[in-house]
């Protein structure tokens, strides 16, 4: 029988304010993915260039042609017999030219310059040498070189990760907190105008809590929607632009395909329960404010 | 089951309405109450319905103190009274049979459950097929009779009908005033305001009448 439709018809709800959350809910959840995907590419690309440092330092020979091929063997000499050093080689002129080409647009004559010498040293990365200590012996023997294990580097890289990294959770969290603020915002104007309704349920012997679970539920579809919407049109830019092509590069979880769906799900379902929360949120203070 | 013990009553603004009522209804009686218009019979019920609460004196309604409910035991008294206001209060986004299963509907029961309750209330008053007819397209009498179907269909302990008679016809009001004299054999607590003496006074029923803010007893003659 048609004559008496469920729970869900008690509210006259509006179409525009409806549409207004979709959209807030939408646009939060595209911007959530951005934030998300910001502070999942960066840890990945921190991680590798902590990596591709760790495991190698190079020792910097300041000095005139002369002295610098004895020096370089009394460098080698000291390396050699440090704990945590596998290897240490030095790098003939070729070598440094190509490091240095970057620099000099154009392989560089290092006749004209003076180059320094160097040595790459390949560290044992579960036993590093404390670097200050192998300073310490390379002045003690007076080698006039300087080692560099790249720790200031990787130390800046990590900082500065973390500091995107955090960022990215407080965009989230500003997310969160927008879809939340209109949902309350959404409903607190819609519930004066179904003021009367309200009470004709309460009267009916209506509790808050059900009262609350009409709008609940019409926001966690609306959550949800709006989420499927913003995530859909993000994932979608992710997949489909090239220019985004190294951020998708840097996702970790496109090693893994399967991880996807739960990755999206997981996103429109946080857009429904923070609606859902909210709502409930600003149906029972409405509700004991009005007592 | 309800009991006014000195109870005075004013809206926020405004005098007295009701001053010092005593009175006292037993479980299952039936009771008219009744008054010139603004005497005050509305507001007496709209007290029993926890709509208001009392400025002064004591209300008690199933044994308990009314000021001393929260908001969800006065939900679950309301789902023990079934009203009749005397503006109907039908929603008008609902259908007359969507109306008549607000008590239900609200109080979680399943609508198979109570389908054909509905149906079968909605005949007995004669709108059986209007079923589907929002309030708007109703007469006031029809609109009445909604009101009166949906106050007795989740079978409530107390009935309060505030002028359930003033919108119909004669032959239409002998046959609510029997409605609610077969809900009160059943056992309901009936609570029925009228301004019309005449009409009430025709049975042998108690009449509590309302002048001056303050209530005196009496009996009606039996036809
Ligand atoms: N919501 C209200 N606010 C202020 N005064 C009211 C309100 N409702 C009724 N009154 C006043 O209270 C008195 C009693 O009204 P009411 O209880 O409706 O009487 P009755 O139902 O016997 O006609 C009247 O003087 C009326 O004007
Ligand atoms: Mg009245």
């Amino acid at each position: 029988m048609s004559a008496i439709r469920g729970k869900g018809a008690l509210i006259p709800f509006q179409a525009a304010s409806g549409g207004l959350m979709l959209l807030i809910v939408a646009a939060m959840a595209f911007l959530a993915c951005f934030a998300l995907a910001g502070a999942l590419a960066t840890t990945r690309i921190a991680a590798t260039w902590t990596e591709g440092l760790a495991g190698a330092a190079t020792v910097r020979i300041d000095a005139n042609e002369d002295d610098r091929a004895r020096r370089t063997s009394l460098v080698l000499d000291i390396l050699r017999d440090t704990e945590g050093i596998i290897d240490a080689r030095a790098l003939n002129e070729r070598d440094v030219a190509e490091l240095l080409t970057p620099w000099f647009g154009g392989t560089p004559d290092l006749g004209e310059l003076p180059a320094p010498g160097i040595v790459a040293v390949t560290l044992d990365t579960e036993n590093e040498p404390d670097p200050t200590v192998v300073q310490a012996r390379l002045d003690g023997a007076g080698a006039g070189a300087i080692y560099d294990d790249h720790g200031r580097w990787r130390g800046r890289a990590a900082k500065a990760a973390r500091a995107i990294g955090n960022l990215s959770w407080w965009a989230l969290v500003l997310t969160v907190l927008a879809i939340a603020a209109a949902a309350f915002l959404v409903i607190s104007i819609a519930m004066v105008a179904h003021k009367g309704t309200i009470e004709a349920l309460r009267l009916a012997g209506a509790e808050d809590r059900f009262v609350a679970g009409l709008y609940q539920k019409r926001f966690f579809w609306l959550g949800a929607l709006g989420g499927l919407i913003g995530s859909g049109v993000a994932l979608t830019a992710f997949v489909g632009l090239d220019a985004l092509s190294s951020v998708r590069a840097a996702l970790p979880m496109l090693d893994a395909p399967y991880y996807w769906p739960f990755a999206w799900l997981g996103i429109v379902l946080a857009c429904a329960l923070v609606a859902v929360l909210a709502a409930r949120l600003a149906v029972l203070t409405t509700l004991r404010r009005r007592g | 089951m309800i009991q006014f013990e000195n109870v005075g009553f004013r809206y926020k603004r405004g005098p007295e309405v009701l001053q010092n009522v005593n009175l006292e209804i037993p479980a299952g009686s039936f009771q008219f109450i009744t008054g010139e218009s603004g005497a005050g019979k509305s507001s007496l019920l709209r007290l029993l319905f926890l709509d208001e609460v009392p400025t002064s004196g004591r209300i008690s309604l199933f044994g308990r103190d009314v000021t001393t409910l929260t908001r969800d035991e006065i939900a679950w008294f309301r789902r023990r009274i079934g009203v009749v206001f005397q503006d109907f209060r039908l929603l008008d986004h609902l259908s007359a049979a969507e109306n008549v299963a607000l008590p239900l509907t609200v109080s979680g029961a399943r609508e198979t459950a109570y389908r054909d309750n509905v149906t079968e209330m909605l005949q007995w008053v004669g709108l059986g097929d209007k079923m589907e007819v929002r309030p708007p397209e109703l007469s006031g009498g029809e609109k009445q009779r909604v009101a009166i179907a949906r106050a007795v269909v989740a079978s409530p302990d107390i009935i309060l009908a505030d002028e359930p008679t003033g919108s119909v016809d004669p032959a239409m009001a002998e046959r609510i005033m029997a409605l609610f004299v077969e809900m009160n054999r059943l056992g309901k607590t009936v609570l029925f305001a009228s301004h019309d003496l005449a009409m009430i006074e025709q049975y042998k029923l108690p009449i509590t009448t309302l002048r001056d803010g303050t209530v005196s007893s009496g009996m009606g003659a039996a036809a």
